[in-house]
């Protein structure tokens, strides 16, 4: 468990924190899906934990399981779906529990931004009340006062003319707005844990940068951890604090940010740097790039479920599925044969 | 004879043979408009959306020119007015010395044999109910190239050109496809009459980092061994770089900048290419944060309502008055680089003298001789200003 | 023709058959047995009604005796009796079985045809083509459908073919407006656009991209079509402009049973029954079809 502390300095400015418990903490998460009368193993036993105040890049391709565990942890996944394993939110088990108990958590612990703000706001609402629906669903306050957090909150989120906005449909925004819209109202509740799972994705780059910058900022003001959900490998390089690499339903690798860039052990996480085209680079170059597919969630792989693309693949990792350890402080990888220790190249 | 064609009103005819362009210019487009009439319930017109705004540009042989702009910036609907599919509402698209706006239905199929396209979404340009080979095959077909045999061994050819083994996956349908194999289906589909130009709507948008890098190669491979030109049209600025020899950047349907590759990247004029270079989020933690305030601000506005003069002005950090007063044109600064921004971020406006002989109000063609092109319409004589 | 009590018919036709078997997963075995149900009970039906008659000496649905009149049902050689006239009941049912399922096939598949074609020309040529053929169309869909129905068969005159064209009326606007939508939607999806920039033409595209992709549409709809044109055959049957006696038909079983239903109920309520039940099933199967296909 990665632990943080903060140590006084000669002034004593700061008083010495103790390592705050974790905000979350996932133990052997397990996710799988009936369908068709075959099992898919989304999740195959992940843990990791969230701090208070940390921002978690979560990186993975489509199907690494990414989205699927984050859905666990908020309880999202439909009922064909089996989890097993232990969530827990400052020290409360949150695997098993119920919808409604859940659903007090929902907004108040957590909350999630998604990829498409259309769809996560109701065309036939005004904006306003999309808000104060949320407000009022975890607080018990009258209509004026919860009228003015929310417009606040649109102020929070620099959302230009809040007053005016709050009287507006939807569709009558942009894109970008409409994300911050979806900030304001993720955040109505002050939850301490904000999953933005490709909250970006879908937005313009300069939208992008204004939006990831917004939440940046107010991750600051509120203290809220941000576990960012994504493809990209340049924004978790830009904005997070950790980064946490998922292939195959598996972490194959976690470390801070500078860190792991500066030296990356997993030969997955290295493609997937190889393979991002990059301003630097000269125009016309190849791009070195891996072949194949990622496995078939089907059926647990009997080794490493990178073997069969990796490009320093030995017999040991086709047997023996590598597990995820901490080999040096603060860094996990999930690897017989990881780079940068001499054996590979 | 090319040149006086061109300069004509549609003087070419339909039927004329697409001459072989003697100057290497495979695609010319000038004053570029495409519009979009948008209906309230009723079917009363609401209002037009003018996506592409006077657009023009050349495209060479064996050139990748790479079109990068966001939302609203009309991209998409370039690539679809180039390929008359629909055709643009005024301008001019010369493909191979041939007027393609305007032609008549067959004349249009004859032309566009040399023109094809890849879309963004590989699930969906493919019909679901087809087989590989079948829908390499269409083309061929539609065009009555060879017999049967013929076109068989065409279409495994051009599937093995693009990595698929014709005996595994001829007879697969596109939903046991991946996102990946799904467009190598597509470019294969392209490729099967030996085009001169692709363009190249979004590509590798939809699909995953890895698979997006074998796609990528996959163009440049193409690109080596045939001898292809492609538009290549992406929101992705390291993308279009890895790519292209020039790069076009557009703003809510006009265009801002286009040069060279290198240039646009190492030093770009327009400050909508800055903020656009500074957004991107570099996968190297040293890097850092850049601060976007500096070089944008706001948002888009709405594409039915554009600000006056340049588009740009309002999101501006540099705007001035004569920015909204006067639409900027369309300037060369250097070895084929050329802006369209009252206050470029760097360099001189090069001094040009309208050619002899040329009546006033007639378009002029201004000829960079080392380029040897034609790139914009310069009317007026300007002085060189200095920035 | 007496017939052996125990033969006919003992396996009751609308049992579900129980040597059903889905696979594992339990929502698929439900799907699959929203289809199979009413598929079975369709098969047989169209067994009975065709089949066999022609393997099993079926008494003639007309020219029965007077000493046959009135028998009750289940009575030794009619099982479901004999109607005023002395014709076996039974059989009545199924000969107009047949007239019910010939004219439900007939109209559906000329409203496929001819609605089909209009609807997807309308919808890919679009413009002046597609406006015009509409607004016709909208003049036939603006009468009600049995007052339509009734007055072309009344010009025509009662006979079974009759009753198809007179249908047919209704069925092909409605055809060519579910062909017009399905096809609108598939007009401008990026495969089609692909297929002209290929050069395609547009004959080729229309039948070889857009009705495949069109098809389980169109088919489900004619399900429900099917459904909805056995009962309204038996409406005009029963309002005497449709199958004249002493042909058999489930509508106009009906309606010579009506004067009787105090005093002989059966007389009506058993076809009622088949009617109703065809109509059912019909519903059922298509509504079954519709929810596997779009799932797909």
């Amino acid at each position: 468990m990665a632990a943080s502390a903060t140590a006084a300095d000669a002034g004593g400015q700061q008083a010495v924190q103790l390592a705050p418990a974790p905000l979350l903490e996932i133990s052997d998460l397990r996710v799988t899906f009936r369908a068709r009368g075959a099992q898919i193993y989304a999740v195959q036993g992940i843990s990791y934990t969230v701090e208070p105040g940390q921002t978690l890049a979560i990186i993975g391709e489509s199907g690494s399981g990414k989205t699927v565990s984050a859905q666990a942890v908020m309880g999202l996944l439909p009922g064909s779906a089996r989890v097993s394993g232990s969530v827990k939110f400052k020290g409360e088990e949150l695997v098993g529990r119920s919808q409604q108990d859940l659903r007090s958590h929902r907004g108040r612990s957590f909350a999630m931004v998604f990829q498409y703000p259309e769809r996560s706001l109701n065309p036939t609402m005004r904006i306003g009340a999309q808000i104060t629906e949320a407000i009022r669903t975890h607080v018990q306050i009258g209509k004026n006062e919860a009228h003015d957090r929310a417009v606040d909150l649109l102020k929070m989120v620099r959302l230009p003319a809040p007053a005016r906005r709050f009287y507006e449909y939807p569709h009558q925004l942009s894109g970008g707005m409409r994300q911050r819209v979806v900030i304001a109202i993720a955040l109505a509740c002050g939850p301490q844990v904000l999953f933005a799972d490709e909250a970006t994705t879908a937005l313009d780059v300069t939208t992008q940068a204004q939006i990831m910058d917004l939440l940046l900022e107010l991750q600051q003001q509120t203290g809220t951890a941000l576990v960012m959900i994504s493809h990209d490998l340049g924004l978790a390089a830009t904005y997070a604090e950790d980064v946490m690499v998922m292939y195959a339903g598996k972490i194959v690798e976690r470390a801070p940010t500078k860190e792991l860039f500066a030296g990356v052990r997993m030969p997955y996480t290295q493609a997937l740097l190889d393979a991002i085209p990059r301003i630097e680079l000269e125009p016309h170059v190849l791009l070195p790039v891996i072949g194949g597919r990622p496995p078939d969630l089907a059926s647990i792989p009997q080794g490493c479920p990178f073997a069969p693309r990796c490009p320093g693949v030995q017999e040991d990792c086709r047997t023996d599925a590598p597990t995820l350890k901490q080999h040096e402080a603060g860094r996990w990888w999930a690897c017989w044969h990881p780079l940068g220790k001499g054996t590979q190249q | 004879m090319l040149a006086s064609a061109r300069e004509g009103n549609s003087a070419v005819t339909a039927t004329a043979p697409p001459a072989a362009p003697d100057d290497g210019i495979l695609l010319e487009v000038r004053h570029l408009v495409q519009e979009f009439v948008l209906r309230d319930f009723g079917g009363a017109k609401g209002g037009v959306l003018q996506a592409v705004s006077d657009v023009s540009f050349d495209l060479r042989v064996g050139e990748t020119l790479g079109i990068v702009g966001e939302t609203g910036s009309g991209k998409s609907t370039l690539a679809r007015s180039v390929i008359q599919a629909p055709p643009p509402k005024h301008g001019q698209v010369i493909f191979q010395g041939q007027e393609l706006v305007g032609l008549h239905h067959k004349a249009l199929k004859s032309a566009r044999r040399n023109l094809q396209m890849v879309f963004q979404d590989p699930f969906s340009s493919l019909d679901p109910r087809w087989s590989v080979s079948r829908l390499v095959e269409e083309p061929l077909i539609a065009y009555g190239t060879g017999n049967l045999a013929e076109r068989r061994e065409r279409v495994k050819s051009v599937l093995d050109l693009v990595g698929l083994d014709p005996n595994r996956y001829g007879i697969r349908r596109p939903r046991e496809l991946s996102g990946g194999q799904c467009q190598r289906v597509a470019v294969a589909r392209a490729l099967a009459l030996e085009p001169k130009l692709i363009l190249c709507d979004e590509p590798v948008s939809s699909l995953d980092v890895l698979v997006q890098a074998q796609v990528l190669n996959l163009f440049e491979k193409l690109r080596a061994e045939l001898g292809l030109s492609y538009l290549f049209i992406a929101h992705d600025l390291a993308l279009v770089k890895q790519v292209s020899d020039r790069v076009a950047v557009m703003y809510l349907g006009k265009l801002c900048e286009i040069g060279p590759v290198r240039e646009i990247y190492s030093e770009p004029l327009h400050p909508y290419t800055l903020a656009l270079l500074t957004s991107i989020p570099d996968p190297d933690p040293q890097v850092g944060r850049q601060d976007t305030a500096d070089v944008i601000k706001g948002e888009l506005p709405s594409p039915l309502d554009p600000p006056s003069g340049c588009r740009f002005r309002t999101r501006c950090p540099r705007a001035q008055e004569r920015c909204a007063a006067e639409v900027p044109e369309m300037r060369p600064m250097s070895n084929g680089h050329y802006v369209a921004c009252h206050f470029p971020l760097a360099g001189t406006w090069q001094a040009e003298a309208p050619p002899a002989g040329q009546a006033a109000g007639e378009s002029a063609g201004q000829r960079i001789p080392e380029q040897g092109r034609i790139v914009n319409d310069i009317v007026n004589n300007q002085s060189t200003m200095r920035f | 023709m007496s017939l052996p009590a125990a033969n006919i018919l003992t396996t009751a036709s609308v049992a579900p058959a129980a040597e059903l078997a889905g696979p594992a997963a339990g929502r698929r075995w439900v799907r699959n047995l929203e289809i199979a149900i009413p598929a079975t009970v369709l098969v047989l039906l169209l067994f009975f009604c065709f089949i066999w008659p022609m393997v099993y000496p079926v008494p003639k649905p007309v020219g029965g005796s007077l000493t046959t009149v009135n028998l009750p049902l289940w009575s030794k050689g009619h099982i479901f009796g004999t109607d005023i006239v002395g014709n076996d009941v039974m059989s009545r049912i199924l000969y107009g079985g047949r007239v019910s399922f010939e004219v439900a096939a007939g109209v559906q598949a000329i409203g496929l045809a001819v609605g089909g074609l209009i609807g997807l020309v309308a919808a890919y040529r679009g413009g002046w083509t597609d406006a015009v053929l509409m607004r016709i169309l909208d003049i036939f869909i603006a009468f009600p459908s049995l007052v339509l129905v009734l007055a072309i068969a009344d010009s025509l005159g009662p006979s079974e073919t009759h009753v198809i064209w007179a249908l047919s009326a209704f069925s092909i606007p409605a055809f060519a407006r579910v062909a017009r939508a399905a096809a609108l939607q598939l007009r401008d999806r990026p495969f089609v656009v692909a297929a002209r920039l290929s050069g395609t033409r547009a004959w080729r595209i229309m039948f070889q991209h857009l009705v495949p992709n069109m098809l389980p549409q169109l088919l489900t709809f004619s399900m429900l079509g099917a459904s909805l044109t056995i009962i309204l055959e038996g409406a005009l049957d029963f309002l005497g402009y449709g199958i004249p006696q002493p042909t058999a038909s489930w509508g106009n079983m009906i309606a010579s049973g009506e004067s009787f239903i105090s005093v002989y109920p059966r007389y009506v309520v058993v076809p009622s029954i088949f009617l109703l039940g065809t109509a059912i099933a019909l519903n059922m199967l298509g509504d079954g079809l519709r929810a596997r296909w779009d799932v797909r």
